[in-house]
């Protein structure tokens, strides 16, 4: 039974009001120590941390690669690699932002710390299945570089065949890295869906859902349908190559265009999977740096679930020049403009969400506002590139690569940096240094724009992607993009100085310093182990800034009596004065 | 609520963060569905592509699947319609607390897809004798139809895919089997076998939708 | 509605001669040859028949919770989306000009 449905009757209970404790001696971090007790965790607040680890690190790597191939572009012809060496590097930059970096970041690193903190809920609902998600993750990843040092891949992170089923190289090994990795992701899937559908606090109905939750919601059924596609699709390629099976490979009697649409049918939901979480992120600053109640909710809500709903029926604008039928791209053409309904009513939403809003610009909203103008530019340039014609003449230039880098740097990097500024009190229980975070967010905005801006101009004029050489009239562009690229990579590494920095000399983090009314600021700053000493009843949503914060801060006056010694615990709130609420 | 209350005894296999055994098991179980989404779509790939390449050649698929046996894959079938109906029992037992019985069924069982295993080899390496092999290795002449080979592939790749997922079913009941000769399992709690049970009827399911797409095509 | 639901013997034992009966009408209308696009629809529905057999009865949706059967058919109408696209292209592709 539903716990929120069990406990949604009608008659008055008793509820006891809890003050969080700003810096609690007890906390996740120090309850249990030891590297063993970190290896074998499975807190979902733990796994968390080492998720957003591991896509740091692997952010880290990736971007390296991306400067290596800028540097290389700054010159028409061979600038200080060799050609084969630059097109492993823009495959390892592609696969490893993608499948390492992108897909994980919201919903394995944040998500897992803050999605049951929002649900009132002491863990996910498959706590083990969560570390063994992260074990995957990690496999994978392992086998992936295993491929990059013995023998490299250079078939772009899309694995076309049949380049990728004829061409040397660790095809096989890379793909199967990925393949764990997919797995990784549908583990993650699984464990959010029943998450928040069995384990939501008594209380909390799915209209008090928090729209990061929901946002997880969707991202979370895309991953279950679209990742075991990817997985097959992959594992045929494998096949392919040991077997010569000839699904695929035009030489064995096999249709490389199905391995398009294959592809595709997970590759372009998953652009869904990076960004709708980042979504989720934007509803949670705004509102709470607004001050105020967040504007259509449910429009947000079920626009999610309509952007996981139409990102299946789209995947074919990236085959509008590959040879399928002429009714198909005409079909995924049209299809393809739906998008913009349900991301513009997003938008729209946040922006009324602002109006007459007691807006406080701190440094998780400047970024949300550097989301807003890069993932519009990005948004609309999508709608560009899905008529037909038009894509038929961009198609495979650099005008599809800034689209593509201004709605996944300029939209989910600048979200993700947004949600981590945000919960970063939360996670660490230090405050950063607040000018630096607004200046290096100025830097990353600009140094975004001056990489990327260059290449809707010169991918326009006909410069194609992923080419070594250049004619000469396209070099001005490329070295702007590049002295971009620096300034970009500047700005991430000042992000990461001062948020390392802040862990050793940060101010100690109150428990809500941002005065936010959701769940996860109701408690502990530095969350206790599991999470709530008492099980939290809700009665207020989210974002009712309109409620005085005494309203929040709820809980049953009785131990959850399963022997985790909360008994004490009673004692030292016992002076929560006693409400009545319905 | 259920018939039975387990809300308040707290099995050993109880997990601190449900509120009470119900809520663990339809957990586990929402859960074990979802992950048969996923496994509907892995396997949907490849029906996709069986769908793609029956439509562009349907005379090479009406050809080649004369070359399998249509007893062996209706015994097959048998087979495993009798092992999920052992697989029921085994719940059924549970719920009704007869521990012998729920070890007897889950025996039969494991007995049923060893079977199942046992013939699809004997299918296998006869085919692998006549040169029947998957892919470019494939080398035999009695059909006429130059993507004979693809056929094949479908073959192995799918009926291989279901195997494997055989073999995992029947490593997850040996694991059933040995945790219900510990006693592991009764009224109160027999969660894992209501899971690895729907993961077997979904294995049965997709063998219910391969024998007629490759024994049975006229 | 909990998952608690017991099945009888008689249940399961009715469902599974259902499926084995189901097997042998499938492999026995073989033998008449029903002509071209109707053999492989019979041969489909019989199967779609026993695979809501075992999903109803064996795997207890019958009586389960709802959104467990529509995560079912969930599962089913995106493998559905994925044919059907696909099938908008491999159907309806020009001839490839031979010479060129």
């Amino acid at each position: 039974m539903d716990t929120a449905e069990s406990s949604s009757t009608s008659k008055k209970i008793q509820v006891q009001r809890f003050k969080p404790d700003d810096n609690p001696d007890k906390h996740y971090l120090n309850e249990e120590t030891g590297l063993w007790a970190w290896l074998t965790t499975v807190d979902h607040k733990k796994i968390g941390v080492m998720f957003l680890s591991a896509v740091t690190f692997f952010f880290f790597i990736g971007g390296i690669m991306a400067l290596l191939v800028r540097t290389e572009l700054w010159t028409p012809a061979k600038t200080f690699i060799e050609a084969n060496t630059y097109n492993q590097l823009f495959t390892l930059h592609g696969a490893i932002m993608v499948f390492l970096f992108l897909v994980p970041a919201v919903p394995a690193a944040l998500g897992n710390f803050i999605l049951p903190l929002q649900l009132g809920a002491k863990d996910v609902a498959f706590p083990k299945l969560n570390l063994l998600s992260f074990y995957l993750y990690l496999t994978g990843a392992f086998v992936a570089i295993f491929a990059i040092l013995n023998g490299g891949i250079d078939t772009g992170w899309t694995f076309y065949t049949p380049y990728s089923s004829t061409t040397g190289g660790a095809v096989t090994t890379m793909v199967f890295g990925v393949f764990i990795i997919g797995f990784s992701s549908i583990l993650t899937g699984v464990n959010f869906i029943t998450t928040i559908h069995k384990l939501r606090a008594p209380g909390l109905t799915w209209d008090k859902l928090s729209l990061f939750s929901w946002s997880l919601y969707a991202t979370s059924i895309i991953q279950i349908l679209a990742t075991p596609v990817l997985a097959i699709t992959l594992a045929l390629i494998g096949m392919e190559r040991i077997l010569g099976i000839g699904i695929f490979d035009p030489a064995m009697g096999g249709d490389p265009v199905l391995f398009q649409h294959f592809f595709w049918f997970y590759s372009h939901p998953a652009v869904y999977i990076m960004i709708v979480p980042g979504f989720g992120v934007v509803s949670e600053v705004i509102s709470t740096f607004s001050r105020k109640h967040i504007f259509g909710y449910w429009a947000i809500a079920l626009s999610s679930l309509a952007i996981a709903f139409i990102s299946f029926l789209v995947w074919g604008h990236h085959m509008f020049v590959s040879g399928q039928a002429s009714l198909a791209s005409m079909v995924f053409s049209f299809l393809t403009f739906l998008v913009g309904i349900p991301t513009g009513i997003k938008m729209f939403n946040w922006t009324a969400t602002l109006y007459k809003g007691s807006i406080d610009i701190k440094s998780p909203l400047l970024y949300i506002f550097g989301f807003f103008f890069l993932f519009l530019v990005g948004g609309l340039t999508g709608i560009v590139l899905a008529s037909i014609a038009l894509d038929v003449h961009l198609h495979d230039t650099y005008y599809v690569v800034a689209h593509f880098h201004f709605v996944m740097v300029g939209g989910m990097v600048m979200a993700l940096l947004a949600g981590v500024h945000y919960w970063w009190p939360k996670i660490t229980g230090r405050m950063y240094n607040e000018v630096m975070a607004k200046i290096a967010c100025g830097i990353i905005f600009v140094g975004f724009n001056v990489t990327f801006l260059p290449q809707f101009v010169m991918g326009s004029q006909g410069m194609p992607r992923r080419y070594f050489n250049y004619i000469e009239q396209f070099q001005p562009f490329h070295q702007v993009s590049t002295i971009g690229s620096y300034i970009l990579g500047l700005g991430f590494l000042m992000v990461f100085y001062y948020l390392v920095k802040s862990l050793f000399t940060g101010k100690k983090a109150t428990a809500n310093p941002w005065g936010s009314r959701a769940l996860e600021w109701q408690i502990n700053t530095r969350p206790p182990l599991h999470n709530f000493h008492h099980i939290p009843v809700i009665i207020n949503g989210p974002y009712d800034y309109h409620k005085p914060m005494e309203e929040f801060q709820l809980g049953l006056a009785e131990s959850t009596g399963d022997g985790h010694g909360q008994q004490s615990d009673i004692k030292v709130t016992s002076d929560g004065k006693e409400i009545n609420a319905e | 609520m259920a018939d039975h209350s387990s809300s308040t005894t707290h099995s050993r296999f109880f997990q601190h963060h449900f509120v009470d055994a119900d809520q663990q098991f339809e957990t586990a179980k929402m859960g074990m569905w979802i992950f048969l989404v996923t496994e509907i779509l892995m396997f949907g790939g490849l029906f996709a592509a069986y769908i793609v390449f029956r439509l562009w050649y349907p005379d090479l698929f009406t050809q080649a699947s004369t070359q399998l046996n249509t007893f062996w894959g209706g015994v097959n079938t048998v087979v495993l319609i009798g092992s999920s109906l052992t697989v029921a029992m085994a719940i059924k037992s549970a719920q009704l607390n007869q521990k012998k019985n729920i070890a007897i069924n889950l025996g039969i069982t494991l007995a049923l897809a060893a079977v199942f295993m046992v013939i699809k080899y004997f299918e296998w390496t006869h085919k692998f004798e006549l040169g029947i092999f998957p892919g470019q290795f494939y080398d035999f002449g009695g059909i006429e139809h130059e993507k004979a080979n693809v056929f094949f592939s479908l073959y192995y790749l799918m009926t291989g895919l279901h195997g494997i997922h055989v073999l995992i079913g029947m490593g997850l009941m040996g694991w059933l089997l040995w945790r219900s000769l510990k006693n592991h399992f009764d009224s109160e709690y027999y969660t894992p076998i209501e899971i690895t049970g729907l993961y077997w009827h979904l294995v049965d399911i997709i063998w219910i939708f391969l024998f007629p797409l490759f024994y049975l095509i006229e | 509605m909990s998952g608690h639901h017991i099945s009888t013997d008689k249940t399961l034992l009715s469902v599974a001669a259902a499926l084995l009966a189901l097997t042998i009408l499938t492999v026995g209308v073989t033998y008449i040859h029903i002509p071209a696009p109707w053999n492989i629809i019979t041969a489909m529905g019989i199967a779609v028949v026993k695979a809501g057999l075992v999903a109803l009865f064996f795997m207890n949706l019958y009586w389960d919770e709802r959104f467990n059967s529509m995560l079912l058919i969930a599962g089913l109408a995106f493998f559905g989306l994925l044919v059907a696209l696909t099938l908008l292209d491999t159907l309806f592709r020009a001839e490839v000009i031979p010479a060129f």
